[in-house]
């Protein structure tokens, strides 16, 4: 995956102690964080701790990260070890009589940790673009993924846009989104896909 | 690896800034602030004790031991190098540093002034009162280890 510069920079900062810069972060990364726990089944309280102790984790970690972009993977195994930290934690006593691995989730692939970073990255790349848009993109936009999707007739009378002009504008915008510096990472992850897998080939990820 | 980025065409761009917002929108506020918070913990040059066990978590115990012992709360806090045990007792909170060694333990509730406490030379403490509110507890080892558990609220 290529790095995303922006995930640098903020790394480097929170490096010098800049608040701002962990805030950015968190943002960033907490709903990554937050679905895996959820598909963990934990409840709020767990999810919570799960939270507390991976943040701060990071906070200790962040400085010896030796690659800043490795940091989504990063996160992804660290939550996964919590969840599993605090199901246990729960279990100490287990009068199933199974041994409490057996009643844990398996251990995902490597593969399956690459495309939650994928995605989470894309996720994140996508919330940035889209919040550099103008406000009436944003507006329209938001209006157009609501759910249910209402008529033209009514974002026409709602935003005070001719419905003639909703579509090319709304193309307008996606084309916008599209060419997001935000989005040129992921979208290099594509195209520079081969070249990658020739300077890092397989065979290092265990399972 | 599929294929979601080159040659978007709009629904597929809309589509997937849609999953990326709702994602967003499935994290409480709460979670994202208390995220936040911990970077108040960047200058503090101690290992971080987690919760490992509370026994209030654990359904099979108290089924097994019923009231005579569901009463008792216990905590086990684990850092690199220390675990510290807790135990709420009827008036105060019991504790020890395990491996047993002498240490100084440190109550710092998240309200209030922080208070200092020795243990003995085995690593055993009790705190008294209970803390009310949120606290957490530093320990400091003769041998130089320091350690913080995460926030408790008993």
């Amino acid at each position: 995956m290529r790095d995303d510069p922006s995930v640098i920079a903020l790394v480097a900062r929170v490096g010098d102690g800049d608040q701002e810069a962990w805030d950015e972060l968190v943002e960033r990364y907490a709903p990554l964080v937050w679905s895996i726990c959820v598909r963990y089944g934990l409840s709020r309280q767990d999810i919570d701790d799960v939270g507390q102790s991976v943040w701060l984790l990071l906070v200790e970690q962040i400085g010896k990260l030796r690659e800043p972009a490795a940091l989504p993977g990063w996160l992804v195994t660290t939550t996964r070890r919590e969840c599993l930290r605090v199901l246990r934690a729960g279990r100490r006593y287990d009068h199933e009589g199974l041994p409490p691995d057996d009643q844990l989730p398996p251990d995902p692939s490597a593969t399956m940790i690459e495309q939650e970073v994928i995605v989470a990255e894309r996720n994140a790349a996508l919330r940035a673009a889209f919040a550099e848009l103008p406000q009436p993109c944003r507006e329209l936009l938001s209006m157009l993924m609501s759910d249910p999707s209402p008529a033209y007739a009514e974002i026409s009378a709602r935003l005070g846009m001719a419905v003639g002009s909703i579509g090319p504008t709304r193309a307008r915008c996606l084309e916008r989104l599209r060419r997001s510096p935000h989005l040129a990472a992921v979208i290099g992850d594509q195209t520079g896909e081969d070249d990658i897998e020739v300077k890092e080939p397989r065979g290092e990820q265990g399972d | 690896m599929s294929k979601v980025t080159k040659g978007w065409d709009d629904e597929e761009v809309l589509a997937a800034l849609q999953q990326a917002l709702r994602a967003q929108r499935a994290v409480p506020p709460e979670f994202i602030e208390a995220g936040k918070n911990a970077f108040a913990w960047h200058n503090i040059d101690a290992e971080l004790a987690q919760l490992t066990y509370d026994s209030t978590l654990d359904s099979g115990l108290e089924l097994s031991l019923r009231a005579e012992a569901a009463s008792i709360r216990a905590l086990t806090f684990t850092s690199a190098h220390l675990t510290i045990e807790l135990e709420v007792a009827q008036e105060s909170l019991l504790g020890q540093v395990i491996p047993a060694q002498p240490a100084t333990i440190k109550i710092q509730p998240r309200e209030d002034a922080e208070t200092s406490l020795a243990t003995d030379e085995i690593g055993c403490f009790s705190i008294q009162p209970i803390p009310a509110g949120q606290f957490r507890i530093h320990c400091h080892t003769a041998a130089g280890v320091d350690a913080l558990t995460g926030w408790i609220a008993l």
